[in-house]
């Protein structure tokens, strides 16, 4: 259907059997001099040489030749051939290069023989000769590996250190702790909600009254996966409290999360023990939520265990959907494609994120009338994230800054005990497979779906938004690799080899700024005093889209070049850079127009001439002041 | 000046006194913001309907994210208001078009809108449209609708017909969507309202004239002008070594449904032409639709030659074709696209027609591109229309969209464009393009891959020129698709082409939003009126018939309209081709492609278009053009100073510093 040819940077080696030597245009010789760039800590565990990397999706047809390392941290692949030209445009991530991926983000291995491939079961052991390797990974992306010219063994040892290294069976044996480079926390401007202050200043932030903060949890002495420091109603006493807890899973008895001025609070909690039958802890505790609002007003209680998307119908959606991501052949791609929306639809994928925004656009009329919302779900840690932190972003602008939003997942996710590791699969046990899912992509995609819906309301781009989710899977930073914040802190304090806290918000450690100027959105303006806060989304299906950066990016056929959104938005950052050049006074540079392709900056493959200009780039914050805009608007509303 | 009608508007007579200004003359412009039905979700109105209904007209008929382009349209309707339109009357009055009366008023007759509920009001029918007006004092649910959009009206229930709302009129119409009114039994104002109905929006079936030949504003820009054939092939080069330009149908000999100017090989005499006419169907010779300004490689186009079931050759036919590959010295081959499914074009055999053998054309190769014929276009729209309105049903979405089979059309008539355009370009090969008459997928065909080839039918002109030239000059019979004033809603003939066309055009201005001059509400407003009858341009089926009927002198063109006002149809993040890529190549797969919810569902308040992106580009271009204004006032203002101070000596003679 499609024979447009995609200018890429892979070779073509149809027969390649045939002709061995056409691999190495370098000779032998070139071979030994390759080597993996290794971190402060970082040891190679096996090589494989002679090792060809397939362009995705293209039949095995197509590749590099090079060779293939799997250290403590990640699966790197070195190969002879110049590094291509259109890197310049791709995101440089400063751990990981492009042929290279961490580890955790495995997700699946595949042995491939013919045109067949079996899934090899993580923590077992290959003695068969390994000719071929296809890895699926957490964030879509696939790579496919032939060792048919890789001297004898090769291929099964990177194969069965990849099965042992990329899912650990301890938590410490994962990269983050044998890291050795030096870390200066230079982030600070994100809140950890770990002490006192953060939780007392967004107390008082949202003036929202009638709650206090105990710290019955000092030690996590109550409940292992709440933060030390809790916001409880006010007449609540601590032993109160404490009773109470037990009767909820995971002790997780209703803690305030954020709420309004006017009283309208947001509470979630864990659902009753199954193991006790009567209800009368919840019913007071309740009663106590009530309390806490200033017109004593009974709240609104969503229980998200009931009709609502579980973390296991997340992971079963996400799987499908990446099969639509990720097709093995060109011919199933097309075949895919003929069926596109049906198979859509049978992943649920947009379901899902349809049945989250409807919720919190939901709830969040609740608060808008003035009335607290406790969300309630199993142990209160997985869907109520989601839910939650929708509806604060929906009703308070504060979190649709950069800065805000991350404190915002801080506060929801990280502090209030999103179980990160088991969810993200971080780790190998033997329910892992059970337990893993990536609530945390389905909250993102949400987010991409309201910055689809209101361009302007968000400080951050839709590549911020896929860095993040990318990020998630790099065992460097702690801010995803626990499920709460104890066994964070003990990591932390462990006497033997404490880990060094490196928070993924300090987005330096990964990126150059160049890359980091691409989080911010052009567009901006944060919301002036007189426009309404709330956003009034869509959460219907028919109003919802697919998140093609996200998902498509790993298709080089599927790249635009010269379009899409990605041309937009450079075209707004130039247009900002122009108009801070004339605010400062300084007369508009001539600039020529860029184009990249609408993966930019996960571009793969395509090359398109232009150089990118660095002055568009760089401009690291939305230029324009509230006032400013509204002076435009009222020119343009003027009668003339 | 507006004529009263005596018939049924005895109201109006008093009205003749009240001299309060009018709302909007452009009723079409309103009413694709859809007035009333997003009226829920619009903001508070300005004011109430009577002080001043220019001002809550224009509210009612934003919608909620009051963008730009409404405004910006405001203000033109503002001007155009007072000069145009004739005096007026009440405020329940709809606003009136030059030639535009009043036919019939009913009171008293309810609106059933699907989205915000029934609401009671005025029903006016003029020559023109159909215009409701609610009496609610807020927000009033203004209707306008153009009676060309009608295709069918039927009356529902009858005088034994019990409960609320059951007594009324159906109006089915070709822009997705239906209207319901409910009439009260004993007010007998049903009948009147229907026949009226019947007669306006079906004229030629009453033989009454269409309303473009009524209608008598005037605009500074002449549309009518904006396609001179010669010119256009002056643009591309043509005549040159290879092309000249034949007058041989200038009295539509050959080809009656052809233009008077046709470019043919140079080498090609009049008696070739004639004997190729006679082998290719309707006498639909192949003839130039673009020529490669580098490479010489060529699109042509034509209808089917008439093969039939023995196999029927013409040596002229294939010397003719010949000729068009040999004007391309790139290339020693040539492609030809057959639009149709190999087995439809099998069973034109049948019929007299067929496809090309490769035998009988040395190095021409055949290509079948697998697009449907009008009967399965039109079933699927009528799919999409039954699944986008009025509600839609979201559980199942996906698989609705599905089903309708409607993107995949859109896909396969865009990968039909794309292999045009990748021969043409990349392989420096030209390309005939028909498929079985040579006016509806070939249309769509050759004006994509023109679009994608050349940027200048990327900008509003040129586009314009691109529908005049591939679409009605090449007798795309518009009359017969569309229906124009026929009450025959069930013709088998009409067929959504046009309407398909517009939709991958606008698939490919999202996959290259900074490659088009012209916004989508330039492609929804081309969309209305291709229907609404107030333009001569979509009317009839040939040049031909159009110059026998002299539209161009007693009807105003489209693009008079939209010339007169362009920056509503600018794209504010359009790049001009010298510094953006001349070729576009649009990926052709369903993951690509979308549903034009903007047109589709744009009668649905829910379903909100999401593209304030533009409104926020205009702001910021806006606030760009007024610092650049400020920085170069100060440059200005300090070269004068400067220049004043060499003037005169300077004052600070600086004792200091000697």
């Amino acid at each position: 259907m499609n024979d447009r040819k995609t200018s890429n940077s892979f070779k073509s080696y149809v027969g390649f059997e045939d002709d061995f030597q056409s691999l190495h245009p370098g000779g032998e010789d070139s071979i030994t001099e390759l080597n993996p760039r290794l971190l402060p800590g970082e040891v190679v565990i096996a090589e494989a040489q002679n090792v060809l990397l397939f362009a995705p999706v293209s039949e095995q047809k197509q590749g590099k030749s090079g060779s293939l390392w799997v250290t403590n941290f990640k699966l790197t692949f070195v190969t002879t051939e110049e590094r291509p030209k259109e890197e310049s445009i791709q995101q440089q991530n400063l751990l990981l290069g492009g042929n290279e991926v961490c580890l955790s983000n495995v997700d699946a291995v595949y042995q491939l023989m013919g045109d067949k491939k079996r899934r090899l079961m993580p923590g077992s052991n290959v003695s068969v000769k390994v000719s071929g390797l296809h890895i699926l990974c957490k964030n879509m992306k696939v790579l496919s590996f032939s060792f048919k010219f890789s001297p004898v063994g090769h291929g099964k040892t990177i194969t069965n250190a990849l099965l042992h290294h990329a899912f650990p069976r301890r938590h410490s044996l994962l990269f983050a702790y044998d890291y050795r480079e030096p870390y200066y926390n230079f982030q600070r401007e994100v809140c950890s909600f770990r002490g006192l202050a953060d939780w007392e200043r967004e107390l008082s932030r949202t003036g929202c009254q009638g709650w206090r903060l105990s710290a019955v949890n000092q030690n996590f002495q109550l409940s292992t996966s709440l933060p030390q420091w809790l916001v409880v109603p006010q007449a609540l006493l601590d032993w109160q409290l404490g009773d109470a807890a037990r009767h909820f899973r995971g002790c997780r008895p209703p803690v305030w999360c954020w709420g309004t001025s006017q009283g309208a609070a947001l509470v979630r909690m864990a659902d009753i023990d199954p193991t006790i039958t009567e209800r009368v802890k919840e019913n007071v505790m309740l009663e106590n939520v009530r309390k806490s609002h200033p017109h004593l007003k009974q709240p609104v209680l969503h229980d998200l265990s009931k009709d609502f998307p579980t973390p296991r119908d997340v992971q079963l959606s996400y799987t499908k959907l990446r099969k639509l991501c990720a097709p093995e052949s060109l011919q199933q791609f097309w075949i895919q494609d003929n069926r596109f929306f049906s198979l859509l639809e049978d992943s649920q994928w947009l379901h899902i994120v349809s049945a989250c925004l409807r919720k919190a656009i939901e709830a969040a009329g609740a608060i808008q009338e003035d009335l607290t919302v406790v969300l309630q779900e199993g142990d209160g840690r997985d869907m109520c994230c989601i839910v939650a932190s929708l509806l604060q972003v929906l009703l308070d602008p504060y979190w649709r800054s950069l800065r805000g939003f991350q404190t915002l997942v801080q506060k929801e996710w990280v502090a209030l005990g999103h179980p990160f590791c088991t969810r993200l699969a971080h780790v190998l046990s033997v329910e892992s497979k059970q337990l893993q899912s990536p609530e945390f992509l389905a909250f993102l995609d949400c987010m991409w779906q309201l910055l689809q819906q209101f361009p302007s309301a968000f400080e951050f781009t839709e590549t911020y938004l896929t860095t993040l989710w990318d990020s998630a899977h790099i065992s460097v930073f702690d801010t995803f690799l626990f499920d709460c914040e104890r066994d964070r802190t003990l990591a932390a304090t462990d006497q033997n080899n404490p880990l060094m806290l490196r928070s993924v918000w300090d987005w330096g450690e990964q990126f150059p700024e160049e890359d980091i100027a691409l989080f911010t959105n052009p567009l901006y303006e944060a919301c002036s005093p007189s426009q309404p806060k709330e956003l009034r989304a869509q959460g219907g299906l028919p109003s919802l889209s697919l998140w093609r950066q996200c998902y498509f990016r790993w298709l080089p056929f599927l790249e635009i070049p010269g379009g899409g959104q990605a041309q937009i938005d450079l075209q707004h950052r130039q247009l900002s850079a122009e108009m801070a050049a004339l605010q400062r006074g300084e007369s508009v540079p001539e600039q020529t127009l860029t184009q990249v392709g609408s993966f930019f900056p996960f571009s793969h493959g395509i090359t398109q001439p232009g150089a990118l200009l660095a002055s568009s780039l760089t401009l690291n914050r939305s230029f324009l002041p509230g006032e400013a805009f509204l002076d435009s608007q009222s020119l343009l509303n003027s009668p003339d | 000046m507006y004529k009263m009608d005596r018939k049924g508007s005895a109201e109006l007579l008093n009205s003749e006194t009240n001299h309060s200004k009018h709302a909007s003359c452009d009723s079409l412009a309103s009413d694709s913001k859809s007035s009333s039905l997003n009226s829920k979700l619009g903001q508070e109105s300005v004011s109430s309907g009577k002080g001043s209904p220019s001002k809550s007209y224009s509210s009612s008929s934003s919608t909620s994210t009051e963008n730009v382009v409404s405004t910006l349209e405001s203000k033109i309707k503002g001007k155009t208001n007072v000069s145009e339109c004739g005096p007026s009357s009440r405020p329940d009055d709809p606003p009136l078009l030059p030639g535009e009366k009043v036919q019939g008023v009913a009171r008293e007759v309810t609106y059933l809108c699907p989205y915000s509920g029934p609401a009671r009001g005025v029903l006016s029918v003029t020559n023109y449209k159909l215009h409701f007006r609610s009496m609610d004092r807020d927000t009033p649910n203004v209707l306008d609708v153009p009676l060309g959009v009608v295709s069918r009206i039927e009356k529902v229930g009858g005088a034994s017909s019990r409960g609320e709302n059951s007594y009324g009129i159906e109006v089915f119409c070709k822009d997705m969507r239906n209207l319901r009114f409910a009439h009260k039994q004993e007010n007998h104002s049903r009948r009147n309202v229907f026949e009226k109905l019947q007669q306006y929006a079906f004229p030629l079936s009453h033989k009454l004239p269409l309303f473009a030949f009524e209608y008598s504003e005037t605009f500074p820009e002449n549309g009518w002008s904006v396609h001179e054939p010669v010119a256009e092939l002056k643009r591309m080069g043509v005549p040159n070594d290879m092309w000249k330009i034949s007058k041989i149908n200038e009295n539509y000999e050959i080809c009656d449904s052809y233009p008077t100017v046709l470019a043919v090989p140079a080498q090609a005499t009049d008696d070739d032409l004639r004997a190729v006419a006679a082998f290719r169907s309707r006498g639909r010779i192949p003839v130039l639709s673009w020529i490669h300004p580098e490479s010489q490689a060529t699109i042509t186009r034509c209808s089917q030659p008439l093969v039939g079931v023995s196999g029927k050759r013409s040596r002229e036919d294939e010397r003719y074709i010949q000729l068009i590959m040999d004007a391309n010295a790139q290339s020693h081959k040539m492609f030809i696209m057959d639009a149709r499914p190999s087995a439809n074009a099998i069973a034109n055999k049948a019929k007299g027609g067929g496809y090309e053998s490769e035998d009988a054309y040395q190095n021409a190769e055949l290509v079948f591109l697998d697009i449907h014929n009008i009967h399965v276009m039109r079933e699927s729209l009528r799919k999409l229309k039954e699944l986008c309105f009025p509600n839609i049903e979201e559980s199942r979405w996906l698989t609705g969209v599905e089903s309708t089979y409607w993107l995949k059309h859109i896909k396969c008539i865009l990968a039909g464009a794309v292999r045009i355009v990748d021969k043409v370009e990349n392989h420096k090969t030209s390309v005939l393009v028909h498929c079985s008459d040579g006016w509806d997928r070939t249309a769509q065909l050759t004006a994509l891959a023109m679009l994608m080839l050349d940027p200048y039918y990327r900008t509003i002109k040129g586009f314009e020129v691109l529908i005049e030239k591939e679409w009605l000059s090449f007798g795309h019979k518009f009359q017969q698709r569309v229906g124009h004033g026929d009450d025959h809603h069930s013709d088998a003939d009409r067929s959504p082409v046009f309407l398909q066309f517009i939709d991958c055009v606008y698939q490919i201005t999202t996959q290259f939003p900074n490659a088009f001059e012209f916004n989508d509400h330039f492609l929804i407003t081309i969309l209305d009126h291709l229907y609404s009858c107030r333009f001569g341009t979509f009317l009839f089926n040939s040049d031909r018939e159009r110059a026998v009927e002299g539209v161009k002198q007693k009807t105003v063109s489209l693009w008079s309209f939209i010339n007169s006002h362009m920056d509503i149809y600018r794209n504010p993040l359009y790049w001009s081709p010298s510094t953006y890529q001349q070729v576009l190549v649009p990926i052709a797969s369903v993951r690509h492609i979308i549903l034009w919810k903007g047109h589709y569902c744009r009668w649905n308040p829910s379903m909100r278009p999401q593209d304030p992106v533009y409104q926020r580009t205009r702001e910021l271009l806006v606030l760009k053009e007024q610092l650049q204004k400020q920085a170069e006032e100060c440059r200005r203002e300090q070269q004068s100073r400067a220049a004043r101070n060499m003037a005169t000596p300077p004052r600070l003679a600086s004792p200091i510093h000697s």
